[in-house]
Parts: structure tokens; sequence; C-alpha cells
């Protein structure tokens, strides 16, 4: 299917996780281009379009030699600039000898990478997450691909009542009476949802991770914002009898293609820094949780793929994501001409 | 556990922001800058430019104005505001009661006047419009796109933001009224160009002249930033018709001295809203079915001929029925 692209290209994106982008060359394919991952020397990550100016060749099939990434197959050399600087066979570069490049922010945990047009990079922050890089919290994390297209992705973390469905056992709160109001709030390029639990027991995997009873009543605080169609992060804090628990879930949503994401999440928690026991409990639980949500955004996927998209029924809890969707919308319309 | 069948109910608002006056400037005569920023530094929420803010100064006035300062700054916003003689009370609200320290309560952002991705820009700004066109023309600038800025006001010391605007040397055109007279505006736009877009925003003479001589250029050319209400005509008869309510599965019926926005709000059925007089695009309705009356001083004729979406607190249905995503 060739359904017209539904992400925006200007925007930061995670390419990859820091740790994973070493001196070797790496390619990754981001929103529908190969794009070639390395650090130079002095540890800047470098990205560029991963095919050779000359024939086509993946330049992640060549090596980097001095900073300067060189082709396979005649030996073309790269710069960080993406600009050919030498070609073996002849004194001269060819005029327009260049692949692309791309602008790059490394903070934190992950690399960020702009695919469209650089020069409005500049007026863009990627998001700032202070929880995944201060000391007084830890955080684990993986990575996991998805064959669905991201705004499917993010409407699954906008979307709270399919949480009975499919999570009934991480998430049950079968002491509500009643189930408290959603409280969707909306601004010009985000939207957020929270909901507040009166006091109640906490299941097995919260009485794990923090180390409370699992008898002990505790009121409860979830939220999660669409920060940008490229992150989605939720908290959930537990208010115990000495302090609150607070764990940060971090999903950074990346389209490979158009019916293909790669999720980086991260989990944070300002307890517990250096349980092992907790660390574990907190990854298999995120862990269940994507790999319960994934088989059924993939059947959606593929619905959608053979026969067809018409507008879906929204029921009135989906505001959330309706919102996402509007937002995402406008970023496509504004979006500027892109370079070739 | 089963699946609980206990229904959610959903509180739908708008974020608002408590924020404190940081700093308040004489920018021209009449019109002053404000600062806003959270009294604990923390984050605002993201803009982009041409977005502007209700500043809930009583519990009956609320007004809009553009943010004005750069969108990368994310931890302040700046507005500028006129001293409108004519005012309803906002402005003059502003003038006197805030400085520096003041506390007050800013909802938003929210944005219907977005900088569309364009080879080239003609911004056309008359007095305090010029407020939502600063950081677009930084955006146009930094994004490589040519532009000009045409200004007019009535004289040179009226104009706010001069200052700012000579650093981009003679793609800003200054036109005080006293010095040059009207603006230029066969000019400025008497010759359509087709990968051109045209930003405005000023007295409601202005944006009407500017939409006189669009009319020659291609649809979707010409972006127009209002804050109050295009004269109405009042030879429009409104009648009664039905509202389904998609998404909460609810039907209403508008009688003809209410509006839709009023009456599905009555039914519980959540939706936003500010300015109720179709200006501010706050509570802008997706059309499922239905043709829409369109009444609001905002969408192009384009989008309202489109009829996707409609302004629901003054706007009404041609027809029996429209079908909303609400
Ligand atoms: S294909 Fe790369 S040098 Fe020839
Ligand atoms: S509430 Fe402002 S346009 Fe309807
Ligand atoms: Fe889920």
């Amino acid at each position: 299917m060739s359904a017209a692209r539904d992400y925006p290209l200007d925007c930061w994106y995670v390419a990859a996780s820091a740790a994973d982008v070493g001196s070797e060359l790496t390619s990754r394919r981001l929103l529908g281009r190969q794009v070639l991952l390395y650090r130079d020397g002095a540890g800047t990550v470098v990205a560029l379009e991963d095919r050779c100016a000359h024939r086509a060749l993946p330049l992640s099939m060549g090596s980097l030699v001095a900073d300067r990434v060189v082709c396979r197959y005649h030996g073309f050399a790269y710069d960080a600039t993406g600009a050919c600087v030498d070609v073996p066979s002849q004194d001269n570069v060819p005029f327009g000898a260049r692949v692309a490049s791309y602008p790059v922010r490394e903070a934190g945990t992950y690399v960020w990478v702009w695919l469209g047009n650089p020069r409005r990079s500049a007026g863009s922050a990627v998001p700032r997450m202070p929880w995944l890089e201060d000391p007084a919290w830890s955080s684990l994390g993986g990575e996991l691909t998805v064959a669905s297209g991201y705004l499917l992705l993010h409407e699954n973390a906008l979307d709270r009542t399919h949480f009975a469905f499919v999570h009934p056992d991480t998430a049950h709160r079968g002491y509500l009476e009643a189930e408290p109001p959603l409280k969707v709030e909306v601004s010009e390029t985000s939207v957020s949802y929270a909901r507040d639990f009166p006091a109640g027991p906490l299941t097995a995997w919260q009485s794990a991770a923090t180390g409370l009873p699992p008898d002990v009543l505790c009121v409860q605080r979830e939220s999660g914002v669409f920060v940008s169609p490229a992150l989605h992060v939720d908290h959930m804090e537990i208010v115990g009898p000495e302090r609150s628990y607070r764990t940060v879930f971090v999903r950074a949503f990346t389209p490979v293609d158009g019916s293909t994401t790669r999720v980086l999440w991260q989990v944070a928690r300002d307890y517990a820094t250096d349980d092992a026991l907790a660390s574990e409990s907190l990854r298999r639980v995120h862990e269940r949780t994507m790999l319960e949500d994934q088989p059924l955004l993939e059947a959606i996927q593929a619905t959608l793929d053979r026969d067809g998209a018409p507008r879906p029924v929204n029921a009135a809890a989906d505001i959330a994501s309706v919102k996402a969707h509007s937002i995402v919308r406008r970023l496509l319309e504004e979006e500027s001409p892109q370079p070739q | 556990m089963t699946a609980s069948s206990t229904a959610i109910t959903t509180v739908y608002t708008e974020h608002v922001s408590e924020l404190e006056v940081v700093s308040r400037t004489d920018v021209a005569d009449g019109v002053i800058s404000l600062l806003l920023a959270a009294p604990d530094g923390g984050e605002l929420p993201a803009w982009t430019p041409g977005a502007h803010v209700d500043l809930l100064l009583t519990p009956e006035l609320t007004r809009q104005y553009s943010l004005c300062g750069s969108p990368s700054d994310r931890s302040s916003w700046r507005i500028g505001v006129l001293l409108d003689p004519a005012s309803r009370g906002g402005s003059r609200h502003v003038h006197e009661a805030l400085a520096p320290r003041s506390r007050l309560s800013v909802r938003g952002p929210r944005n219907n006047f977005p900088l569309v991705g364009a080879p080239t820009y003609v911004f056309v700004a008359g007095g305090i419009g010029i407020t939502p066109l600063l950081p677009m023309i930084a955006e146009a600038d930094a994004a490589g796109a040519q532009w000009t800025l045409s200004y007019g006001g009535r004289t040179r010391a009226s104009m706010g933001f001069l200052d700012e605007l000579a650093a981009y040397g003679d793609r800003v055109v200054v036109w005080p009224e006293d010095e040059r007279g009207m603006l230029d505006l066969d000019g400025i736009l008497g010759r359509p160009q087709p990968d051109a877009l045209v930003y405005t925003c000023g007295p409601e003479g202005l944006l009407q002249a500017v939409e006189g001589r669009c009319a020659a250029w291609p649809a979707g050319s010409l972006h127009v930033e209002r804050f109050s209400a295009k004269p109405v005509d009042s030879a429009a008869v409104s009648t009664s018709f039905e509202v389904i309510c998609q998404r909460s599965g609810i039907t209403v019926t508008v009688p003809e001295d209410r509006s839709i926005l009023e009456v599905v709000q009555d039914a519980g059925v959540p939706a936003l809203s500010s300015c109720l007089e179709g200006v501010c695009g706050t509570c802008e309705t997706a059309v499922v079915e239905g043709e829409p009356d369109h009444r609001d001083s905002l969408l192009s004729e384009d989008e309202k001929a489109a009829g996707d979406f409609m302004m629901i607190c003054v706007s009404r249905a041609n027809g029996p029925r429209l079908v909303l995503d609400l």
C-alpha cells in the first residue's frame, strides 16, 4: 500500500540508543529512509544517508577511516557533512558528489535525528527527560519493532479503555466501585490524560517493585502525554505511607516506514534504585504489556493495509487520540517543502 | 477479572498555566510587551509561530493575545498589548492591572494561524497585528525562505518592535501613515505569486483590503488572523436542526435561539470553547456528515466550502441534521 506519509519529517525522532552507536558503521531504516550512524573520533554521532552517491551501494558496507566514510565499492570517501572529499580514481571530486547529512542531538539515553528540512531543526529542541539523567533515578529499557504504523502506537498509549481487556492482570483495579474520571487536557502541540485512583491495594508487580506490602492502601495517580509525534511519556505515582513512588515510562516511537514502528522504551523510577528485583519486576511488567498490545496493533495494521482505512468510529473516551491525530494532521499540513 | 462495564466520565479541558509577569516594557505609544513565566521557572507548553493564548483576566474577561517571543524559549512567553481606547475592557485591564509580579491564568496556547512551509512569504502587518508575525518572520528566515514584511501604522512612534525588525534590513518596509500614507497594497499584492503565501494581521479594514487584493491569488495563499468577529450578515436566519454527537452517541436538537455548543455542553458532551464568537478556534469540530452553515470569522472560503470542520459556537446547519465528531 502506498498511503500518504502520516509522520511529519520536521520533528526530532529517536534514531537509536546512545549505547548502540559506536565507531562502527551501522544502518537503520528511519522514516522511510536508510540512515548511516556512527561516532567520529571525538565521540560525536554523525547521521548520513546510507547510499553512496556513485553507485548507490550502502555506505554502511564500507569502513570508517580517519573520520571519513569510505565506500566499499570504489573508495569514494565522505566527511561528516556528507561531502565527498576523495575519489581514488581521479584528482578532483566530481561536482555534486555528496550524500545527505542529518542534524543529530545526543541527549542522555537517546540519539535524536532530524530528517526533515535541516534549517528548521535549529529552532526546535529535543524533549527534555530529566528522569533519565537524574542520578536520584534509575532506569532500564529496551527496543521493540512493531509491524504497525506509529499512530496506532500513540493511540494505544493514550487509550485507557483497553486495559481491562488487554492487560487485565497488570491493570487490575478490582477494588474500584466506579471508574475515576479521565481528565484529558490539550494544548497546541500536545495532549495528555490523567486519572487519580482512590486508596486501594497494590498489584503484585507494584508491591514487588516498591517493596510495599500488597495490602497497604495507596492512592495512585497516573498520567500520560503525547509529547510529539516521536514521543509518549507515562507517569505513575503511588502515594505510600512514608513517601511517593514515581515511575516514568518513556516510549519513543520512530516510524521505520508507514506500517512499521521501532519503539525505544525506558522505565525510570525514583525508588529502590539499585534493587535488582525491582528492576526485574518493572522490566517484566512493561515488556508484558507491550507484548500484549503488539499482536492487536499488528492485526489492525494488517487489516488497514489489506482492506483500506475508512474513518473509524471513535468513542467518547478516545478524545485524546482524536486530538493527537489532529495535532499530527496540522504538523503535516505545515511542513516546509522537504529537500529531495 | 472480567472487564468492568462501568462508564468512564471524560473531563476535557485546555491547558491553563498559572503565570507571573516577569517584566513589562513600553515598546511604542500605547503598546506594552509583557514577559510571562511560571513562578517556579518551570517549562511552558510548546507552541509554534502564529499561536495565541487566552489571558483569563477576571471571571468575565478573557482576551486573546498572540505569542510574539521565540518558540524555542520554553520558560517564558511574550505578548504585546495595545491600549485600545475602543476596547471592551481587556487591553485597559492589562495596561492598568498587570505589572511585574502580577499573577494571572493563561489558557492555551492554540494556533489558528500556523505558518505553512513555503519557499516565499509576503507578510502584511497593521499596528499591533505585527505580534503574531514576529515569530513567523524569525522562523521563515531561519528556514531559508524568501520573505518581505510590509508594516503599516499610524505614526512611527505608535509602531512596536521596530528595533527588532531593523535587524532584517530592507526585507522589512515600515509604513507610518503620517509619513508615507496608506500601505501600498497594490504594489505589495497586485501581482499574484504562485509559490508565495500571504500572512496578514491587523485592523479589520486592512484585513478586508488584503482579502480583496488576494482574490486573484491561488486558493489557499492567504492566511488571516482576526481577534474580533467579522461584521455579521444580519439577514441570516437561524432555524432549528438536529445534531448527532458521534463519539458520545447522543442526539440533541438545537433550537433557533441557541448555539450547538451550548446545547451539546448541556447534554454533557465534552467540548471546548473560549471566545464564543467564532474567532478563536477553540470549539473547532470535525463534521462527519451534513452541511454546516459557517458563521465564524476564522475559516477561509475554501475551508468553508470543504465543510470538514466548523466552529460550533456560532455556526449552524444548512439542512435538518449534522453528524459531528463530538
Ligand atoms: S559505489 Fe561507492 S564508490 Fe562506487
Ligand atoms: S469558541 Fe472561539 S471560535 Fe468557537
Ligand atoms: Fe496497552
